[in-house]
């Protein structure tokens, strides 16, 4: 079309007059695309980022190239196991939607297939999200970034206590420190009605001293957004995962997606490296790759460009703040920067206070790597925030910092969720583009996309659903007379292996076996906290290698830390 | 159940508290240890050195331990075994549990702390890169080779030379590994320098002075970790970066005294040694509660930890006998010149003071450590901060003090 023609050339001019490059440029259907060779990473996103800008792209296809660019290697197949396997649903994706969606769906006569490529559940973005349930004030207004936030973010109460998970809503505190801040209060109060976020407080020095004592006393008005929670991620993890097995979803871990297969337009079949699967609705919550599965399908329209976040995490015994805590400085820097949400103070259910995450565009989407410069900036940018604000309590301290990762989000170039089904291929549905707040939209994304099931297959109700979870009981959380019964009746509750986060050894073989287990150092830690404490392992490590080799019935130096070839020990002594 | 003296931890400093606690007078002392033997650390240190002063023997860590362990089991000392405290009132009740035992609580008439200390980690020290598996405390890969008979990995480098860092260096290669250097921040080791001699240069190991590591590298098992040159201000230098490869990286960068249960008894904590502010009966800010070893401050070596210990279940004993008050005046001890570290904190007129000091620099000639008032001087041949000195000042000099210690290191 002319039209598109005429766009494409835009957006070419566009491009070189900001980057000094010019790419080839096309447009059908909304979607451009970038082809051609450009000197780096950063000028190609960049470019990615500036046809996005224009109103009438919808979504960027990004094929330019530059120095060092990831090539992708399809993962290699190693079984037929699952060959001759029929599914009504494939959910390509074992992160928080993935699940999430497999267990929506099991509210209706599917069978239901999950393949999570990781070794356990949750492994990317869900694992290295600040866990933090956003309020919708921070998402774009009009987005579908920020109707899935304002939505998800009010179901949250109702799903976690159907899913049994610790959830609390802390609020987010906006305070001011001059009478200029102070003046921007009512803004800040005016954006987050306007955004949904239900009934925004203005808070006097009386009502901060409430809800956040201990502030500085230049502190005098604050704006106390309270729907912000915090949740147990991977609590919720494994809450999802059992609700969705016990309502007879099949999660395979270890597998990967490497082809699908279409006919007349229609799903059919999916490759896995496992065989395979006969299925005819394929739901795409593969996270950052969620490019990739829509190209296998044959429907390229959108390309993810991973952006890399980094956060440290302090010791339990540091806990300045009650809440997810900001001075209007730093709430108004967030709103400013478009691509990024430029981290923050955020207090975990386990009691230990994050800085973080950064936002830094990398190229390998497997790049968890942490560096010097992303801790060292969050620790420059918060510590000093928190020692003027809260001068009595006691001073930040590097040396109280437990420990420091890294997670990439699946950004689209348009920045926006893409939850909708396939404008090509009957049967594909995606859940694409979704990064932060994902976690606080997963409730509405989930529901939004039960509803485009719902509408073009009709699905009879499953009667047995059941929604609800019950969590394992936590042993440190019981009191004393109750442990003494527990011990009684397994004495293995009696010895406590993890001394930091009091974890016992029952625990550790409960999380060993049953339908989601740990297979690793790292599965043990994330089920039990054993490991995730002060010491970092230092007192627990060697004992739970022995009871990882012991309960899985393998050698030592077979006992992995995470996944591949990870193995903590490289064999006996003389 | 209600006992005179209940001791916490069964290391060298536990071990000595317990015997001292009974043989000084308490009727009932019971120990409880964590694991399923009692000696803590001791067992994984299977190296001599031990008790070389004590003991006139050049023990390992398990001959001492056993030593200590038969003087015990000539006591009627009640040893809880498996047994892991997890709270402690500041009226000295202890809650426990344990699989034989259960859920149980102990009101103890004097409590001696006896913790010892953990490890530090890497997260505290902020080593950036990837996160795979092949990244250990020396210590956790002492237990693994000496205790499990696993090897953590085939080419190793040490980050930090603490004394079991310098141990694992020498352990590791009799054990066919091999170890590419010991890379330490300071411009000084941190280990004794009979560790360096022993385990470092007998076995050709490099000793890499004001190098930090800057980086590690590997997705699953460590690949490789870059060491980089620090300036003055102990900042790495940029373009001093060089990748070694290896497949372990080891760390022996601190030890820090495990006072999670201290804090929940309100015990003060000193900023400067990270353990309890003590006296030199062992006192801490907690009547009835008494501290020794590592956990009050981390010792360099056994013998030290040791007599800390006596010392502290001697005071118990007589805190639980109404012979030692929990409330006595004090006077300070403080550091002055080229002092980094002292122990105790505090001096309470209960006799003499034995006072432990770590220099800030080293002074690689003979030292005058003066103590003033009294305006004692004790000469020693030089003073390193990787060793700590010891001095004895005797209570009657101290008698008629009314103002804080200050000690100092001054070149003779």
């Amino acid at each position: 079309m002319r039209g598109d023609r005429a766009l494409a050339r835009e957006i070419q001019g566009e491009i070189e007059k900001a980057i000094g490059e010019q790419p080839a440029v096309s447009v059908r259907d909304g979607i451009a695309r970038l082809r051609g060779r450009f000197p780096s990473h950063q000028a190609a996103v960049d470019a990615g980022l500036l046809a996005a800008g224009f109103d009438r792209i919808r979504q960027v296809v990004n094929d330019l190239s530059f120095p060092g660019k990831m090539r992708f290697r399809t993962p290699r197949k190693v079984s037929d196991e699952l060959t001759g396997c029929e599914f009504d649903v494939v959910v390509v994706g074992g992160g928080v939607i993935g699940l999430a969606v497999a267990r929506e769906l099991s509210r209706f006569d599917l069978s239901i297939a999950l393949f999570e490529r990781h070794n356990d559940l949750g492994m990317d973005q869900t694992l290295h999200s600040c866990a933090m349930v956003h309020p919708a004030i921070q998402a774009d207004y009009g987005t579908l970034r920020w109707e899935m936030n304002h939505k998800g973010n009010a179901m949250w109460g109702d799903t976690a206590s159907e899913l049994d998970v610790d959830f609390e809503r802390i609020g987010t505190l906006i305070v001011a420190e001059n009478p200029e801040e102070e003046a921007l209060l009512p803004y800040v109060l005016n954006e987050a009605v306007k955004h949904n976020d239900p009934e925004p407080e203005l808070l006097d020095r009386d009502g901060l001293d409430r809800v956040e004592p201990g502030l500085a006393s230049h502190v005098s008005k604050g704006v106390l957004i309270w729907n912000t929670g915090i949740i147990s991620v991977f609590e919720l993890v494994i809450a999802y995962a059992e609700n969705a097995l016990s309502n007879g979803v099949s999660i395979f871990l270890d597998t990967a997606v490497t082809g699908v297969h279409t006919e007349d337009s229609a799903i059919r079949a999916i490759d896995t490296t496992r065989g395979t699967v006969k299925a005819r609705i394929l739901i795409n919550a593969a996270g950052l790759y969620a490019d990739r599965i829509a190209q296998y399908a044959g429907d390229r329209f959108f390309t993810l460009h991973p952006r890399k976040g980094e956060t440290i995490i302090f010791d339990k015994s540091y806990q300045p703040v009650r809440t997810v805590f900001a001075p209007v400085s730093l709430a108004t820097e967030a709103q400013d920067s478009k691509y990024t949400k430029g981290g923050g103070i955020i207090p975990t259910t386990d009691g230990n206070l994050q800085f973080g995450p950064t936002a830094i565009e990398v190229c390998d989407r497997e790049d968890v790597s942490t560096t010097a410069e992303g801790c060292e900036g969050l620790f420059e940018k918060f510590a000093p925030l928190l020692q003027r604000l809260k001068p009595d309590y006691e001073k930040p301290d590097k040396g109280k910092v437990i420990t420091q990762f890294a997670g990439c989000r699946a950004a689209t170039y348009k920045e926006d969720f893409i939850i909708e089904p396939s404008r090509k291929v009957r049967g594909l549905i995606h859940a694409a583009g979704i990064q932060s707040p994902g976690l606080a939209s997963t409730p509405a994304i989930v529901e939004r996309l039960r509803e485009i099931v719902e509408e073009d297959w009709r699905p009879a109700t499953d009667g047995a659903f059941n929604p609800a979870r019950r969590r394992k009981v936590r042993f440190s959380e019981l009191d004393l007379k109750t442990k003494d019964r527990f011990i009684w009746d397994d004495h293995l509750y009696g010895h406590m292996v993890c001394r930091c986060e009091d974890v016992s050894e029952a625990e550790v073989i409960r999380a060993l076996h049953g339908p989601v287990a740990a297979r690793s150092l790292d599965g043990v830690k994330r089920r039990t906290r054993a490991g995730q404490g002060r010491c970092q392992g230092g007192f627990c490590m060697p004992r739970i290698v022995d009871i990882i080799s012991r309960e899985m019935g393998i050698g030592k130096e077979q006992v992995l830390k995470s996944e591949g070839k990870s193995y903590v020990l490289s064999g006996r002594t003389k | 159940m209600e006992v005179d003296v209940a001791v916490i931890g069964s290391g060298p400093a536990g071990l000595t508290a317990a015997i001292h606690a009974r043989g000084s007078g308490a009727r009932s002392v019971v120990l409880l240890e964590r694991e399923e033997e009692l000696g803590g650390i001791l067992k994984q240190c299977i190296h001599n050195g031990f008790g070389l002063e004590q003991f006139k023997q050049d023990y390992t860590g398990p001959e001492y331990a056993e030593r200590l362990i038969q003087d015990l089991e000539e006591t009627d000392v009640q040893c809880f075994l498996n047994t892991l405290v997890t709270d402690l009132s500041p009226d000295r009740v202890i809650t426990a549990l344990s699989p034989e035992h259960g859920a149980i609580e102990i009101s103890a008439g004097s409590i001696v702390l006896g913790m010892g200390c953990r490890e530090r980690a890497r997260g505290s020290i902020g080593i950036p890169g990837t996160r795979p598996a092949g990244i250990f405390t020396a210590g956790v890969a002492q237990r693994f080779v000496n205790i499990d008979g696993y090897l953590p990995g085939r080419r190793i480098v040490i980050l930090g030379s603490g004394d079991i860092g310098l141990m694992m260096a020498r352990r590791l290669t009799l054990e066919g590994a091999r170890v590419i250097g010991v890379y330490e921040i300071m411009g000084y080791p941190s280990g004794l320098k009979r560790n360096i001699v022993q385990c470092l240069d007998d076995f050709d190991i490099p000793l890499h002075l004001s190098h930090t590591a800057t980086g590690i590298t590997g997705k699953e098992r460590v690949e490789g970790v870059t060491i980089s040159k620090v300036d003055s201000d102990l900042r790495a230098v940029k373009g001093t970066e060089q990748l070694i490869t290896c497949d372990t990286l080891l760390l022996s960068v601190g030890l820090i005294p495990e006072n999670e249960l201290s804090q929940q008894a309100g015990v003060e904590i000193s900023a400067a040694t990270k353990g309890p502010v003590s006296t030199e009966t062992m006192a801490t800010s907690v009547p009835g509660v008494y501290t020794c070893g590592n956990v009050a401050t981390v010792f360099d070596i056994v013998d030290h930890v040791a007599q800390t210990g006596a010392t502290a279940g001697a005071s118990a004993a007589r805190y639980v006998g109404g012979r030692l008050n929990g409330d006595v005046p004090h006077v300070d001890i403080v550091p002055g010149e080229n002092v980094r570290l002292l122990f105790p904190h505090r001096y309470s007129f209960q006799g003499d003071l034995l006072l432990f000091i770590r220099a800030a620099e080293p002074v690689e000639k003979p030292v005058t450590v003066e103590v003033s008032p009294p305006g004692s001087r004790i000469t020693r041949p030089y003073a390193r901060p990787n060793e700590m000195l010891r001095v004895r000042i005797p209570g009657a000099k101290l008698a008629e003090v009314r103002h804080p210690l200050k000690v100092s290191i001054r070149e003779k």
